[in-house]
């Protein structure tokens, strides 16, 4: 059975999730100490910086105990009382537990629904434990399963397209506007976060060269030493307007500090070149009258946060089908594990023909003796041939019985039929 | 199998093909996936590849080319902007451009197929080689200017969207403003020098030929108007630095003027280019 005890940004604090990460980190053989835990046969062990999760293939007979063990463990790496643990551990078992890990994968559980970096991060996981010979048949399965059903929703649905930040989409908007950001300029109007939050973005995309204009020198200076550019006073801004391709205004000033006429005057200067300007400063930097002009973007927060509300929305409509996606994998998933369940049967069964089959070429060793090689072998095959054909049978009916039903009762009856447990 | 069956076949697949990629490129406009219009523009690459095939056969079978048929004139049109259209596409990866293309080059295959086969576009004064350089120059030059024309029209549109602050799926399947300024840049920076070889062989041509005043022609003179616009923006771009979208807001209005003075003359003048 698959066991799936871990804790979340939902569940548990950041405090909590660091204690336990540590602790964990600390651990110097996690996968043999945990696979050494009784009942644990296999197991994966996830950590990402918003969750932490031990996924573990469990013998039934030892479930109850397998459990504890593994919530002791976390719980004691973590340094968590009993109570505490009892609050911030989730735990989930056989369908539940494939639900939850094809979720995670598909991105479908994190803080932002929809990110791509789960992924990744879940296939390293995977590769440790693989590493690690921690993982065996049922959890191989398990992940590939998991990582079919993450690349389904990345392809089939839009859940990943569009940005949910305000830096990414003023990002996503730049390359709308300029196609590729290689060697764009960007001047950056003030040293607020949120400007050298979209700065750093822009420049990770590709832009070349960062001018930051600030009232205060030393604080324009300390910015621009962090991305390699220029720092400039804002009685250069005529200046740098010209030369600029991106500006990011966020001064906390109480008047445009660029202004339409100054657009107006410059456009001549620039050739006309497309001019993309973000406003995320409240009062805003930049005057309105600005986004009538030719060549000129002008978006401020609101617009910036409606295209991001909107693409929230999107990625809602999205997780719908995301959901779906998930379930046909669970099935198929869940499908396979049953036929799994009736494998042991079906090996017992041809275990027991192939005894039989021996036997009695043993007795008939005899009067085979008289028969010439070929004429022996050709006894061999068609006494193999007759077997297989009997067993064909109950061996499909087994298979899928028990990958459509419950393979417990089909599994007891075919054991009893044919004296299999004797 | 003759090659002129062969030189059939190849129009026919390259007349099914260019439906296909039409309505793959409309429809990606149509339900925004620019997945389809990738894939339309692998269709319009096999359009191309077979009108080449067809039009080597017709060179072969019309030795040299000097009596061109109506079809093949037709053909050579959806072929030189089929090509002028791909070879744009590696350079700026504009995939739903194709969306507007596609349609003035299955309009021209359609032309091609209700011609009949073997009739010869020139009267017999007029075949002669430097006719067949005039008519190839120019529909180069003009093939490149319905390119220019068709991204200012997309330019258009998204500079639409994007100044309403609005990154809609439309918006997203739109290629940049910068890839489509390039575009209408690149075309027109080619266009207008080959246009106008294409119009100096015509003038050779007839200078030697014509006896008539031919320079009072409408057509010459609708061409030499497009001509004289097109050199206008080119001017007006590379000396006082029009861009964006006054650059595409002009060509476009230059290339629906250009279309509706040449549908005028077309129907109501006869000229002595009356065989197009």
């Amino acid at each position: 059975m698959i066991v799936l005890i871990g804790l979340n940004h939902k569940t548990a604090p950041i405090a909590v999730r660091e204690k336990i990460f540590a602790g964990c980190q600390e651990e110097k053989d996690l996968f043999s100490h945990l696979r050494s835990l009784k009942g644990v046969g296999e197991v994966l062990y996830l950590s990402t910086c918003n969750r932490i999760e031990i996924i573990a293939g469990i013998d039934e007979p030892e479930e109850a105990e397998a459990v504890r063990s593994l919530r002791d463990f976390l719980a004691q790496n973590g340094g968590l009382t009993p109570t505490e643990a009892a609050n911030c551990f989730y735990e989930y078992r056989g369908e539940e537990a494939v639900r939850h890990i094809f979720r995670v994968a598909a991105s479908l559980d994190s803080l932002v629904m929809g990110e791509t970096q789960i992924l990744g991060q879940v296939k390293d996981a995977y590769r440790q434990a693989l590493a690690q010979n921690a993982t065996g048949v049922v959890l191989n399965r398990l992940m590939h399963c998991s990582f079919r059903a993450a690349k389904r929703v990345r392809s089939e649905t839009a859940i990943a397209v569009n940005p949910v930040s305000v830096s990414f989409a003023a990002v996503e908007l730049a390359k709308k506007i300029f196609g590729t950001l290689t060697g764009k300029k960007i001047l950056l109007i003030g040293a607020g976060e949120m400007a050298e939050l979209t700065g750093m973005h822009l420049i990770s995309n590709g832009a070349e060269e960062i001018i930051v204009a600030n009232r205060s020198m030393p604080q324009a200076l300390s910015l621009a030493e962090k991305f390699h550019g220029e720092a400039v006073s804002l009685d250069a801004l005529e200046i740098k307007l010209i030369e600029a391709d991106i500006v990011i205004s966020s001064t906390g000033a109480p008047a445009y500090i660029v202004t339409a006429d100054l657009i107006r005057k410059i456009h001549h200067q620039r050739k006309n070149r497309l001019l993309f300007l973000i406003d995320i400063a409240v009062p805003r930097d930049i005057d309105p009258a600005a986004s009538s002009l030719e060549n000129v973007y002008l978006y401020n927060i609101d617009n910036l946060q409606d295209i991001v509300d909107e693409n929230m929305n999107v990625r809602k409509k999205e997780a719908i089908k995301a959901e779906m996606i998930v379930e046909e994998e669970i099935t198929r998933y869940v499908s396979w594990q049953k036929e799994q369940e009736s494998v042991p049967t079906i090996v017992s069964l041809r275990n027991k023909a192939e005894e039989i089959v021996r036997t009695e070429m043993d007795k008939a060793a005899g009067w085979m003796q008289k028969l010439d090689k070929e004429e022996q072998e050709k006894v061999g095959s068609l006494v193999n041939s007759i077997v297989n054909k009997l067993l064909h049978t109950p061996v499909t009916a087994l298979k899928e019985e028990s990958s459509e039903f419950s393979s417990k009762d089909i599994v007891a009856t075919a054991r009893r039929l044919f004296r299999l447990d004797e | 199998m003759s090659l002129i069956n062969l030189e059939l076949i190849s129009f026919k697949i390259a007349l099914i093909l260019c439906a296909v990629s039409t309505v793959g490129y409309l429809f990606s406009l149509l339900i925004k996936k620019i997945k389809l219009a990738k894939f339309s523009t692998w269709i319009l690459a096999g359009v191309f590849g077979c009108l080449t095939v067809n039009l080597l056969f017709v060179v072969i079978n019309s030795a040299g080319l000097i009596n061109l048929g109506s079809r093949d004139f037709f053909s050579f049109c959806a072929w030189s902007v089929s090509g002028a259209y791909l070879a744009l596409q590696f350079k700026t990866k504009t995939r739903s451009l194709g969306a507007f293309i596609s349609p003035f080059i299955l309009l021209f295959m359609i032309a091609a197929a209700g011609q009949d086969a073997g009739k010869s576009l020139l009267p017999q004064n007029l075949q002669s080689w430097l006719i067949t350089v005039h008519l190839f120059l120019t529909i180069v030059g003009e093939a490149l200017f319905v390119l220019a024309s068709c991204a200012g029209a997309m330019f258009i549109i998204q500079n639409r969207l994007l100044k309403h602050k609005k990154l809609s799926r439309m918006s997203r399947l739109l290629p940049s403003l910068n890839d489509l300024d390039r575009i209408n840049h690149i075309c027109l920076l080619w266009g207008f020098p080959i246009l106008t070889l294409g119009i100096f062989a015509g003038a050779v041509f007839a200078g030697f030929n014509w006896k008539t005043d031919w320079l009072t022609d409408p057509k010459i003179i609708w061409t030499f108007a497009g001509w004289i616009i097109y050199g206008f923006l080119l001017h007006q771009r590379l000396a006082i630095s029009w861009r964006g979208y006054r650059m595409a807001v002009f060509s476009f209005a230059a290339f629906i003027l250009l279309l509706l003075s040449y549908g005028s003359v077309r129907f109501c003048f006869s000229t002595l280019h009356n065989f197009i």
